[in-house]
């Protein structure tokens, strides 16, 4: 029980479950927004699992290994960016669709 | 380079560089008058080259051009031909709108055509033939009508597929071979040693067997050569399925012999020359009479040359050239003469009408035509057993369809107004027909190893005049039938094969609705974390 | 053996150079205004061209990878850049349909004459740059998190360009796209995460030394090569292409179906010679070999029932890429011939970039079309070969390419991969190989027919195209052919820089 509360093994566990949810909810909500909310959650999920990766690598005398760190820091600015592309897609799409429809997904936009 | 190696070069690029010309707009607009001087190089190449003589352009061209004798017999009369077929074309077409276009292909169908009589490498005999196979498209649906666009797209069809063959036994056969492009002759001479030779071999087999209409790949053959413009019909049953027989000449092993290849080559080759009398004989039109005809002949090749391969008898492919220069220049003269004997009346009618007999009767053996010198030449090749009798059946079996030939063209031209053709059309046929008496002639000596004077043997004469009776006969009878004409479409089973289109659609029907099906968003996503586990899985079990 | 490390080798600037030239120009285009983007933006080819070409040339003639680290830092703190003969043979031939493309795009600019094309003309010229540059970062990354960046930025470089014209369709096909995409960036980015917790290094030359079989390893690969083949739009993982490259305007849908798909391909591939043990790699070479012969058979089917010619292009995309797939199990090597020495490693890089030639003119030529007649459904199109005779020929000499007609690079592409299933004694690739050549040349037929016909009533343009605009298209089908032209073997320039990469291979 103790092994699974140590800090990498439980970061590791969160980010296998959010990677797991993040995944279900992109891959079976018909909803656009909320695939996109999706793959925010299985960014989230990966982040966590970089930073359990560096936990385990820490050096002596460190608390943590910087490079992943520094990773999930670019991470998050390239996961932000898709997510205003991807937003301001949908924005474009639901301002083109807003007559007949409000919430656009992929059902009723005929793909 | 030498003068020889310069000329073969000459055979080759002349047309090609014609054909690039025609990109400048003025000199297309006069392209017609040049087609007839296209295929000259070639002609004195197969005059002037000696025998055995090569020449060879380093890369990037990687081209070997050679000379030998079945090339330089089939070069020079397909090169004649083509040369006098051109001059029917240019007259013919005077005023068509579409004739740049038409001499464009004509003239890339020339180069490939050809270029396959002299190529020597592995990789540009394939180019040329895929060059040979397409370009003919263009001359097949010249005329446009929904006819000639269905005959051109089954013709399409079953030449990519004839490429696909074809490329698959160049590669099988190559494929071991340190050079990257090598000679054919040194490949050939590797494959009875090669583990995959019987593969190679059937694959060569059918490749070159839908070029020459053998049966059962002889569908487009009976659709594709009638649609055509008539010159363009004369030198693609003359000429262009020749290239089915340059590349079994090529590519067979004679020295080495293949006896089960050989059989086979026989029994299919037999097959087709029985069907394409049998459904000759029931066709009303002209035109398509003469492609089964040359289906037929295309079969009596492919007996010859699987003789050659059943007995490991090199000299078969001087026969077989031999054989096949005399059918390329009777057949194309015939098809020029359909075109001649439709704007001529009266008297001259009659004249044409009687020289049109000679040639096709020589089909059928005629004695001291080129058809009875072609057979007397190869038949000690079949000595005395049930194969002799089965070709001089086949023998019966052309006279027979020709007559049929023969009264078609009556019934056509019984109510034609006195004229005359065109002088520009006439002569090439008269040349076409001169040829084909006198190329066969002054070959004979050389190609038969036998003087002319043996011909004039009345045993000789009588060998070849009786299966020629026999023929008159069978038609006689047939000729009571008068329901038989009609009595099998045009292609014969390729209206079995429009049978099968309903299957087809339905495959197609079916391969969309899955596509469908894999393109919906929740079924990508699970097929993509079902293929991450899988090779993950899988990658584990390894680890 | 001596671990190998990275040092910046001469001329190893360029590769910096080639991958932030592009950015320099968006960000110049940025700061000047619309007005000057074009100007802009066709210096920026004319430098980067021949930048790619600079590269290639000291490829050649110093026949060593040149090598770039970033500030002096080693991995795997730092980064380095890296291009070997294939990553070179890729620059240039990106180079080749950026400039050919961008000049298409600048005539067809220069026929609008609405003033709301202004808007959408700076986002191509912005777009295009980016992915240009996201292209040329793919080619010489070498650090497996920077790639992830670079195919990033390079999707969403593409996605804007899918949506250009703005409409509900196209914008729905795009965020598709994205989403899609995302996806497999994010599985990328888990395994990246994977392998660096594992090996302490992002680095592909030294996982190269360090990769072994090991659990975390497998599940690393997996998941990257499968979010990177939701990239390639392998089938069955196609869902996004077809509408996204048709829906897209003719310049974009070139750059995607000619170069987008093939960053991620790359990457798979250096993934599975490079980072994979052998025993792995030959897995993984055997599964994607039965997609991409899935792929080649499925989409070619589906390109001959397409009505209209630019979806018929897309899922000709989708099946030509299926032939980069074959090249796994194929390229396998042996003891004593690394895969980079095979017939079949130039034959996959040989269709790589004919396929990228030929498929860009093959959009164009479509684009022309549909500039003139204001659609592009196939069967309407009776006779368009009499009004529009350069494009039916482009159209015609890129077919030649995709059918594996000779002369042109397709065909020494399939005839070397078909040798190579030949010799292996593997009937299955070879059939599909040619199967899917026959189908080729069945869908390219069915429109090449419709150029030369002659219908009753004759079809008329619209509007009309200058010549200009098409050469674009013909030229780069005439690269195709020409590629035809190299010899039917090993190629000495795609072996630059690969020897001891792998230790598995070295002797």
């Amino acid at each position: 029980m103790m092994a699974v509360l140590q800090p990498g093994v439980l970061f590791g566990l969160c980010g296998a479950a959010l990677v797991g949810i993040g995944l279900f909810a992109v891959i079976t909500h018909p909803g656009l927004l909320r695939r996109i909310v999706g793959c925010n959650i299985l960014g989230a999920g990966i982040f966590l699992v970089f930073g359990a990766v560096a936990r385990r690598g820490a050096g002596p005398g460190f608390d943590a290994d910087p490079v992943p760190q520094a990773l999930v820091i670019t991470g998050i600015v390239v996961a932000f960016s898709a997510s205003a592309l991807a937003v301001a897609l949908l924005k474009r799409l639901a301002e083109l669709t807003v007559d007949d429809r409000a919430a656009p997904d992929e059902s009723r936009s005929g793909l | 380079m030498s003068s020889a190696g310069l000329l073969l070069a000459a055979a080759l690029f002349f047309p090609l560089v014609l054909a690039i010309c025609c990109l400048s707009a003025r000199f297309r607009a006069r392209v017609l008058a040049v087609v007839v001087i296209a295929p000259l190089p070639a002609l004195a190449a197969a005059v002037l080259v000696p025998e055995g003589r090569f020449a060879f352009f380093p890369a990037p061209f990687r081209l070997t051009l050679v000379l030998d004798q079945p090339g330089a017999i089939l070069l020079g009369g397909a090169a004649l031909l083509w040369s006098a077929a051109g001059a029917y074309a240019a007259s013919l077409m005077a005023r068509d709108p579409a004739a740049p276009r038409f001499a464009i292909w004509w003239l890339l169908t020339l180069t490939g055509s050809l270029g396959l009589f002299i190529v020597g490498d592995v990789v540009n005999f394939y180019l040329l033939f895929t060059l040979a196979s397409l370009a003919a498209y263009g001359l097949i649906v010249h005329e446009q009508s929904a006819s000639a666009h269905r005959a051109g797209v089954i013709y399409v069809g079953l030449a990519l597929l004839g490429e696909a063959f074809l490329l698959i036994a160049l590669v099988m056969l190559s494929a071991m071979h340190p050079d990257a492009n090598p000679q054919i002759r040194s490949v050939v001479a590797e494959l009875p040693a090669s583990p995959m030779r019987d593969g190679t071999l059937a694959l060569f087999i059918i490749g070159f067997a839908l070029k020459m209409g053998l049966v059962p790949l002889h569908v487009w053959l009976p659709l594709a050569h009638p649609a055509a413009p008539t010159p363009a019909s004369a030198v693609l049953s003359g000429v262009v399925v020749k290239a089915g027989v340059i590349g079994l000449i090529r590519f067979l092993p004679f020295e080495a012999g293949a006896p089960l290849w050989g059989s086979v080559l026989i029994g299919v080759g037999l097959v087709t020359a029985y069907s394409g009398v049998i459904v000759g004989i029931t066709q009303p039109r002209a035109k398509t009479v003469l492609a089964y005809s040359t289906m037929s002949q295309m079969g009596l090749l492919a007996v010859l040359l699987g003789v050659g391969l059943d007995t490991a008898d090199p000299a078969v492919t001087n026969l077989t050239a031999y054989y096949a220069v005399h059918h390329m220049l009777v057949k194309g003269a015939l098809f020029l003469g359909v075109g001649i004997l439709a704007t001529t009346g009266g008297r001259r009618l009659r004249l044409a009408l009687l020289l049109t007999a000679v040639l096709a009767l020589s089909l059928g053996g005629m004695p001291l035509t080129s058809g009875a010198l072609a057979k007397l030449a190869t038949k000690p090749l079949f000595g005395y057993g049930w194969l002799a009798g089965a070709m001089t059946l086949a023998g019966a079996g052309s006279t027979a369809l020709m007559l049929h030939f023969l009264l078609i063209l009556r019934r056509d031209t019984a109510g034609n107004t006195a004229g005359s053709p065109a002088l520009w059309q006439l002569l090439p046929w008269l040349v076409v027909a001169a040829a084909a008496f006198l190329i066969p002639w002054s070959l004979y000596p050389a190609v038969s190893g036998e003087t002319v004077s043996g011909l004039l043997h009345p045993e000789a004469l009588w060998k070849v005049t009786w299966p020629m009776l026999l023929g008159a006969v069978a038609m006689l009878f047939v000729h009571r039938l008068p329901q038989r004409l009609g009595a099998i479409p045009e292609g014969d089973i390729i209206v079995l094969a429009q049978a099968a289109q309903p299957v087809a659609r339905r495959f197609s029907d079916r391969i969309g609705g899955i596509d469908a099906h894999f393109r919906r968003w929740p079924v990508a996503g699970f097929v993509l974390i079902a293929l991450a586990i899988l090779l993950g899985g899988v990658l584990m079990l390894q680890a | 053996m001596t671990p190998l490390v990275h040092a910046t080798t001469p001329g190893g600037f360029l590769l910096v150079l080639a991958t932030i030239l592009p950015v320099c120009a968006v960000l110049a285009i940025l700061a000047s205004g619309p007005r000057s983007a074009a100007r802009i933006a066709l210096a920026t080819f004319a430098a980067g061209l021949a930048v790619a070409i600079a590269i290639a040339t000291e490829l050649i003639s110093s026949g060593k990878a040149l090598s770039y680290v970033v500030g002096a830092w080693q991995p795997p703190l730092g980064i380095a850049l890296r291009a070997d003969g294939l990553s070179g043979a890729m620059l240039v031939m990106t180079a080749l349909v950026v400039v050919a493309v961008g000049l298409f795009a600048h005539i067809q600019h220069g026929l609008q004459t609405d003033a709301g094309g202004g808007r959408a003309q700076t986002t191509f010229w912005v777009m295009l740059l980016a992915l240009w540059s996201a292209l040329n970062a793919v080619f010489v990354g070498e650090d497996l998190f920077n790639l992830y960046v670079a195919l990033e930025l390079l999707t969403f470089a593409a996605v804007p360009l899918v949506c250009l014209d703005g409409r509900a369709e196209t914008v729905t096909a795009a965020l598709r796209y994205l989403l899609f995409a995302l996806i497999g960036s994010l599985l990328y980015l888990l395994g990246a995460g994977l392998i660096y917790g594992q090996y302490g290094t992002l680095d592909l030359l030294a996982l190269a030394q360090l990769a072994r079989q090991d659990p975390a390893l497998a599940v690393a690969l997996a998941l990257m090569i499968v979010g990177l083949l939701a990239k390639a739009a392998l089938f069955p993982l196609h869902l996004w292409l077809p509408p996204a490259h048709a829906g897209a305007p003719a310049p974009a849908s070139a750059v995607l179906s000619a170069l987008v798909i093939k960053a991620p391909v790359f990457l798979i591939l250096r993934l599975v010679l490079d980072v994979a043990p052998p025993q792995a790699a030959a897995i993984a070479g055997q599964m994607l070999a039965v997609l991409g012969a899935a792929s080649i058979l499925f989409c070619s089917v589906m390109a001959l029932r397409q009505a209209r010619l630019k979806l018929m292009i897309a899922y000709s995309t989708v099946a030509q890429i299926g032939y980069l797939f074959i090249v796994f199990p194929l390229a396998a090597g042996s003891a004593d011939l690394p895969p980079w020495g095979t017939i079949a490693w130039t034959g996959g890089a040989l269709q790589l970039v004919s396929h990228a030639l030929a498929k860009a003119a093959m959009f164009l030529a479509a684009g022309v079309i549909a500039e003139a007649f204001g659609h592009d459904r196939i069967a309407d199109l009776g006779g368009f070969g009499r009004v529009l005779p350069i494009s039916a020929a482009a159209f015609g000499l890129a077919g030649l390419s995709l059918m594996g007609i000779p002369p042109s690079g397709g065909f020494v592409a399939k005839c070397l991969l078909l040798t190579a299933a030949v010799i292996q004694g593997n009937p299955w690739l070879a059939a599909t190989i040619l199967a899917g050549g026959v189908l080729a040349g069945a869908y390219v037929f069915r429109v090449i027919d419709k150029a030369l016909a002659v219908p009753t009533v004759p079809i008329v343009a619209r509007r009309a195209v200058p010549r200009r605009l098409e050469c674009a298209a013909l030229a780069l089908a005439i690269a195709a052919v020409l590629i035809g032209f190299v010899p039917l073997r090993p190629f000495g320039f795609l072996q630059i820089g690969r020897d001891g990469l792998n230790l598995a291979w070295a002797p």
